[in-house]
């Protein structure tokens, strides 16, 4: 009886039994007022172990108030006015097989079963000749399997249940059921409601039903005749109902061919058609809108026409769907049951809260139970049955979550129109294209040619500060030292060889006379150990007081070669003081 | 309070004005306890005087869902009250807190019967207790446990203990069970309000 952590506190724990043994999805679930009284009831078609125990059970509050016996197992449950009478106590109706059953007052009260479709006449006659004797069950099973492979109806279901049976099982089957007519059925598949004149909330609704035979059909909530047929290209999965029967209305399928078509008052063929990627396993509509889950842990947004709005990734395969809708508040968004043992809220494409639940949820019902507009009831796998109410002070913030692309990038440039100059230019560009390519690749290769050129005389004229010659490798630097006039001059001089001392060095010093005076322009440079750095030091005077500075090129020479083997320009500050003598 | 003041307040000429402020969630028979408390006939408890002549002072015959809120007086032994009789649907429920400042007692009401709802009792009452209007104040909170006829309802321990209502600790607090259609346990609720909200607001 806590909030729970994990939503931002929005949801009110009010009930949860993990064993109530409850089996069922959001097809079978509903909320209505069912005794009149204000206080809205949970009706529950429980699918048992899928074999037995199918159920249709109601909830008041926390406790079981009834549960009676299904014949088959429940396909689809809703919940609607079939009448005027007052008091204004909703049916319950419970699609199974081919039969709807309806409950009023949780009594059984009537049985809508489907028109049966065509028989193929072949298969009546073959079953014709074998209650008449003439044929042995397996001519009987050969000539029903050659029906099979080429006749356009397919064959009765049991027909088809005989064609599986072992050789020894056969003759009992015959004489079992040789005597009823051959029947075939369709099944339900879906189940929704669509009103008939009055959008109020306790308006008479029309059934409308989606059946394994790939039809659509529309029931009158009275007579329960069938108002409207209409057919699809393959069966129908999940439906989704608006608008009003006698007015205009629009029914939304999800098929097991992983289309969704959109279908109109108007024609009896689906209007819209979208093509899915993956197949779909939830279908809502919020709004105008229809949110659709898919296989590909992908939720889609599309317009009641078809478009695709949006697409979102899930982090995990979705379980089961429903819409949550808040008329008081406004508030509209999609509930998603996943794998991961969580329930996403998404408002459009963007993940609202989380709820964190101990177990996978397998269905998913928002709506008023009780005296609470905002409850959301949940069943899981297990069985357990989930209450949470969502609290009176809860919002939900509409940031954008999903990372896309920067507000900024949508906003329009204001982009000046295209100049007179500009439309010249570009002409001219598109006249001359040839002739300024070739202009430019002739520049480029000039400049090629140049900087080439200029690479070879500094290399000739051992212009670098590093001397590339095999015998004497030496690298350089030097360090201008002081304010003036008097300058230190550090030359840092290195032999960069492995292990080959060098000998018999020499620098040399050429600067304007004028303006630099230094002691000695010529030194010797004792033998050079590979590796260690040897500063040679030496002052230079500055004569000048006009602040001005040159540069001093220094010379390292080999005795006996004329050309030097390092060259190395000194800039050389200005001067900041004047000489004193 | 002087001797004379104490000494009319038993003979019941004079009464201590309390504001009382009625919550709770809707359904929960707020609006029936009040009328239990009202007296049945105007003419023998309270003469009718200019200041109270907007305020219904009878029992109503049919009490239907409240819109906004009510006000309504009575009298005890000793002190005469006003009651705010608040709607408890949620969307009136913003409306609570305009009322906590000049509120001397608060009477809060929870249907028994309805164990889904406790939870969002519970929150309206926690709601109220941090509330900068109530939680600095020791003003006596009385629970009504109600509906306790019904067949699923839970006793007034349980109820306290969904609330938590031993968390209370810096005010004054009862719980009894009642059943405002045959009026029963409300006398006692009244009574334990009567003697704590004389002691900490009346002089
Ligand atoms: N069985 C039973 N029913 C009660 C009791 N008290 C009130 N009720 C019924 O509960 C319903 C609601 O009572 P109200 O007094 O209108 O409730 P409220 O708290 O004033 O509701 P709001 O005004 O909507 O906030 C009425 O139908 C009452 O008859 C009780 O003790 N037992
Ligand atoms: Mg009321």
């Amino acid at each position: 009886m806590s909030d729970s952590s994990s939503d931002g506190g929005k949801w009110l724990d009010a009930h949860y039994d993990p064993v109530a043994g409850l089996y069922t999805f959001s097809s079978c679930v509903d909320l209505a007022d069912l005794s009149g009284d204000g206080e809205s009831r949970l009706v529950v078609g429980d699918l048992g172990s899928g074999l037995s125990g199918m159920k249709l059970k109601v909830y008041r509050g926390t406790a079981l108030m009834s549960e009676s016996t299904l014949l088959d197992l429940p396909a689809g449950l809703v919940a609607f006015f079939m009448d005027l009478h007052e008091p204004r106590i909703p049916a319950v109706a419970v699609a199974s097989g081919p039969c709807i059953y309806v409950y009023k007052n949780l009594r059984p009260y009537f049985k809508f079963t489907l028109p049966g479709l065509e028989v193929n006449t072949l298969e009546q006659d073959v079953w014709q000749q074998a209650r008449e004797g003439q044929i042995d069950p397996l001519t009987l099973k050969e000539m029903l399997e050659s029906i099979r492979k080429k006749a356009d109806i397919s064959l009765s279901v049991r027909s088809l249940r005989f064609l599986s049976l072992d050789t020894s099982d056969m003759d009992e089957f015959v004489q079992l059921h040789k005597q009823q007519p051959v029947r075939r059925q369709t099944v339900i598949t879906c189940i929704g409601t669509l009103k008939k004149s009055t959008a109020d909330e306790d308006g008479v609704s029309c059934l409308v039903i989606g059946t394994e035979s790939s039809n659509i059909y529309i029931l009158d909530p009275e007579a329960f005749i069938i108002l409207y047929k209409m057919s699809l290209p393959a069966a129908p999965t999940l439906m989704d109902v608006t608008g009003q029967f006698d007015v205009e209305f629009r029914i939304t399928v999800a098929c097991r061919n992983g289309n969704i078509y959109i279908l109109r008052r108007e024609s009896d063929k689906p209007k819209y058609c979208i093509e899915l990627s993956s197949h779909p396993v939830g279908l809502v509509r919020v709004g105008k809108n229809v949110v659709v889950g898919c296989t590909d842990e992908s939720l889609q947004g599309f317009t009641q026409k078809g478009k695709k709005l949006w697409r979102t990734v899930l982090p995990a395969p979705i379980i089961t769907m429903a819409t949550m809708d808040l008329p008081t508040r406004g508030f509209q968004a999609v509930l998603v049951g996943l794998a991961n043992c969580e329930v996403q809220l998404y408002r459009e494409k963007n993940l609202l809260s989380t709820i964190k639940t101990p177990d996978v949820v397998t269905s998913i019902c928002f709506g008023r139970y009780g005296r609470e507009d905002g409850t959301l009831i949940m069943t899981t796998k297990g069985g357990g049955l989930m209450v949470k109410i969502l609290k009176r002070t809860a919002v939900f913030d509409d940031r954008d979550s999903a990372p896309g692309p920067p507000l900024a990038q949508s906003v329009r440039l204001n982009v000046p129109k295209k100049t007179k100059l500009y439309v010249d230019q570009t002409l001219r560009e598109r006249e001359n294209g040839l002739a300024m390519h070739r202009a430019f690749q002739m520049d480029l290769s000039r400049l090629r040619l140049a900087a080439a050129k200029a690479y070879v005389k500094a290399l000739e004229s051992s212009l670098t500060p590093m001397s590339s010659s095999l015998t004497e490798p030496l690298k350089m630097n030097a360090v201008v030292q002081g304010l003036g006039p008097s300058f230190k001059l550090t030359l840092n001089v290195q032999n960069t060889a492995a292990c080959r001392p060098v000998m018999n060095l020499a620098i040399s010093f050429l600067y304007d006379e004028n303006l630099y005076r230094m002691k000695c322009s010529y030194m010797r440079i004792p033998l050079l150990v590979p590796g260690l750095v040897y500063p040679v030091e030496t002052f230079v005077e500055c004569t000048s007081d006009k602040g001005i500075s040159d540069i001093i090129k220094v010379f390292i020479l080999h005795e006996g070669k004329s050309s030097p083997l390092l060259t190395a320009h000194i800039n050389m500050p200005v001067s900041e003081g004047v000489t004193l003598n | 309070m002087g001797l004379l003041d104490k000494l009319s307040g038993w003979l019941g000429l004079k009464k201590k004005e309390v504001n009382v402020l009625c919550l709770g969630l809707d359904n929960s028979g707020k609006t029936t306890i009040i009328n239990q408390l009202k007296p049945a006939n105007v003419s023998v408890f309270c003469p009718l005087s200019e200041e109270w002549k907007h305020v219904s002072q009878t029992q109503a015959q049919e009490i239907v869902p409240t819109i906004g809120f009510n006000i309504e007086k009575f009298k005890s032994s000793s002190l005469s009250f006003t009651v705010f009789d608040m709607s408890g649907q949620s969307r009136y429920r913003n409306l609570w807190e305009h009322y906590y400042k000049e509120s001397h007692a608060v009477i809060f009401v929870i249907d028994s019967g309805d164990k889904l709802r406790m939870v969002v009792a519970k929150e309206e009452l926690d709601t109220l207790l941090n509330h900068e209007d109530i939680s600095s104040r020791k003003i006596p909170v009385l629970f009504f446990a109600n509906k306790m006829d019904l067949r699923d309802a839970m006793s007034s321990v349980k109820v306290s203990q969904m609330l938590c209502l031993e968390n209370i600790k810096d005010k004054p607090w009862h719980i009894c069970a009642s059943n405002a259609i045959e009026g029963e346990g409300l006398q006692e609720g009244l009574d334990w309000l009567q003697g704590n909200v004389s002691v900490q607001y009346i002089e």
